[in-house]
């Protein structure tokens, strides 16, 4: 990390003498004034429910930040497309790269033909619970019917989390209460042998999920410190038993392969999306689906999305080299998510 | 004559509820000028109208999306779940003229896109419209009533002032004979003018941060 020069220090205390303690963790002074800006507006806003005083408060808040606490984590929410996520210690924060590809995700189920009965969602790793609540939202304000919306997650924390999701957004009328019945969470091992069957479902419309997926080395090397320290590592980094069930040279793919396992056992969901850390992982990703005949059979679209998949002109293609074969790349920006559709 | 001091003489007439005739107008100009008509862009011209207090332009529509250019604030590196930034950064360039807005306003990129889409929209209706821009006009409004309230301010207080120098300037003389003593503790006719002490006060972009005192005691007891 750069050094900061001391006169920026400075400068930054006369925006207001709590910004020079923010300097460290934001690293510049456009991204100091808006994170100030956005503490006393949570400061203000929840005024009534603390007693502490909104100036000492303020000093608080602005203390948590300066050890390298997610705002996210010191505010208590995220915002995410239309809704209002909450966010808790143990629960991996949402991502706005997650928010691009599922609004292009609900345009697409919106404007392709859905099932008369409405489509049935599944989403695993769900976290927070944002992917099918978001997906949810902008389907219901898009008249998509919904038959069913599942997220699951190993984690109880982060399944009372979602549900507490569930709950906040159906207060703030962010969604429907006619499409919040049909919304549930399960606790629940992606890779437990039975999972199919305890889900108590035979087929899935749309697959989706964005499990964890950076290496050991990748942790240590390319996370950012606040990612790093704070958030969790259950979420970020498969564990070293579930590595331990790969047999390729990246054992940080094992998800992939056992969601890729589950969508062939759910009868081949109309479209699956995964998210996944860069091109190189989604180019492997990509080999996968290619090394299965039952899979590749099933599918006739698959893309690489970048950050945004909705800018930059619509497919191009990418050779992948050493595995011979062309994959459509749509949008700019790093490569993000895997795209599979039967359409 | 230089074009802007005509145009801040036309001003007030434009404010004015009463539309300025050809006469009015003409007769601001330098002897032998002569009006001319000047073409202007044909899109999202408003006709010249006059506004009260309550009645104002409505806010103009945002351009098409297709006109619209629209980038995010792309930090450098991996992405995803490896960093977690809380920059929502919108930016939008109008393709036919060239401006770029951006918005950093709120933590939510949706609510972003919504005020840069607004903040573009302004800036069109003040090149398109000029003087007849919502922008100019409620400008306008502001800072006539400003302008008035500042006047009423000053009147009163010099009023006080006089009442004031009249009511000491009798005791003076009724005094004067006896003894000049007390005439230090007279005290200042004009009462401290209300300022907020900058310590307290601190402004960013929108937000105060001043945050009231008074409340919380109030609240606490």
């Amino acid at each position: 990390m750069p050094r900061l020069p001391p006169s920026l220090f400075h400068t930054a205390a006369q925006i207001h003498p709590l910004a020079p303690r923010l300097l460290p963790v934001c690293r510049s002074l456009a991204s100091v004034r808006s994170e100030l800006r956005w503490i006393a507006q949570h400061v203000l806003q929840s005024q009534s429910s603390h007693l502490v005083p909104p100036r000492l408060r303020l000093w608080q808040l602005v203390d948590l930040r300066a050890t390298g606490l997610p705002l996210q984590y010191v505010l208590g929410s995220q915002p995410f497309g239309s809704l209002d996520i909450k966010c808790r210690k143990g629960v991996l924060i949402p991502r706005p790269e997650t928010e691009s590809w599922t609004l292009y995700l609900a345009s697409l189920l919106s404007s392709s033909s859905s099932p008369s009965q409405g489509l049935r969602v599944l989403d695993l790793c769900t976290g927070t619970g944002c992917i099918p609540l978001l997906l949810s939202s902008s389907l219901s304000a898009r008249n998509t019917p919904l038959s069913s919306v599942t997220g699951v997650d190993i984690s109880p924390r982060a399944i009372s989390l979602a549900q507490e999701n569930l709950a906040h957004n159906l207060r703030l009328g962010t969604l429907l209460p006619s499409t919040g019945s049909k919304i549930q969470f399960l606790q629940h091992d992606v890779f437990s042998p039975d999972f199919v069957s305890t889900l108590g479902k035979e087929e899935v419309d749309v697959l989706v999920s964005n499990p964890p997926y950076i290496s050991h080395r990748g942790f240590a090397t390319d996370t950012a410190r606040s990612v790093r320290n704070y958030e969790p590592k259950l979420a970020l980094v498969p564990s070293p038993e579930k590595q331990a069930l790969s047999s390729t040279e990246h054992p940080e793919d094992v998800f992939y392969a056992r969601i890729l396992h589950l969508a062939q056992q759910l009868e081949s969901p109309n479209k699956v999306v995964l998210e996944v850390a860069s091109l190189e992982q989604a180019t492997r990703v990509v080999d996968m689906v290619h090394s299965s005949p039952e899979l590749l059979r099933e599918y006739k679209t698959i893309e690489i999305w970048r950050d945004e998949p909705a800018y930059g002109g619509g497919v191009i293609p990418h050779r992948i080299e050493g595995i011979n074969i062309t994959v459509s790349v749509r949008g700019e920006g790093n490569g993000r998510a895997v795209y599979l559709s039967r359409d | 004559m230089n074009p802007f001091s005509i145009c801040t003489k036309l001003r007030p007439l434009i404010l004015s509820r009463s539309a300025p005739t050809l006469n009015h107008v003409s007769s601001l100009l330098p002897t032998g000028a002569r009006l001319q008509r000047i073409a202007v862009a044909p899109v999202q011209l408003r006709h010249k109208q006059t506004f009260s207090r309550t009645q104002m332009p409505s806010r103009p529509k945002p351009p098409s999306d297709d006109e619209i250019e629209e980038s995010f604030l792309k930090g450098s590196g991996p992405g995803g779940q490896k960093i977690n930034k809380t920059n929502s950064a919108v930016q939008l360039k109008h393709i036919p003229t060239g401006i770029v807005v951006k918005c950093q306003e709120t933590r939510s990129r949706t609510q972003n896109r919504k005020i840069a889409r607004q903040l573009l929209a302004d800036k069109l209706d003040l090149l398109y419209n000029g003087e007849n821009s919502r922008q100019v006009i409620v400008g306008g409004v502001k800072k006539k009533r400003a302008d008035s309230a500042a006047k009423k301010s000053r009147r009163k207080y010099k009023k006080l002032a006089e009442e004031k120098a009249n009511v000491t300037g009798e005791e003076q003389e009724q005094e004067g004979e006896q003894e000049d003593d007390d005439i230090d503790q007279t005290p200042d006719p004009r009462p401290e003018p209300l300022e907020t002490h900058p310590e307290n006060t601190v402004k960013l972009e929108t937000v105060d941060y001043a945050i009231d005192d008074s409340q919380d005691t109030k609240r606490i007891v």
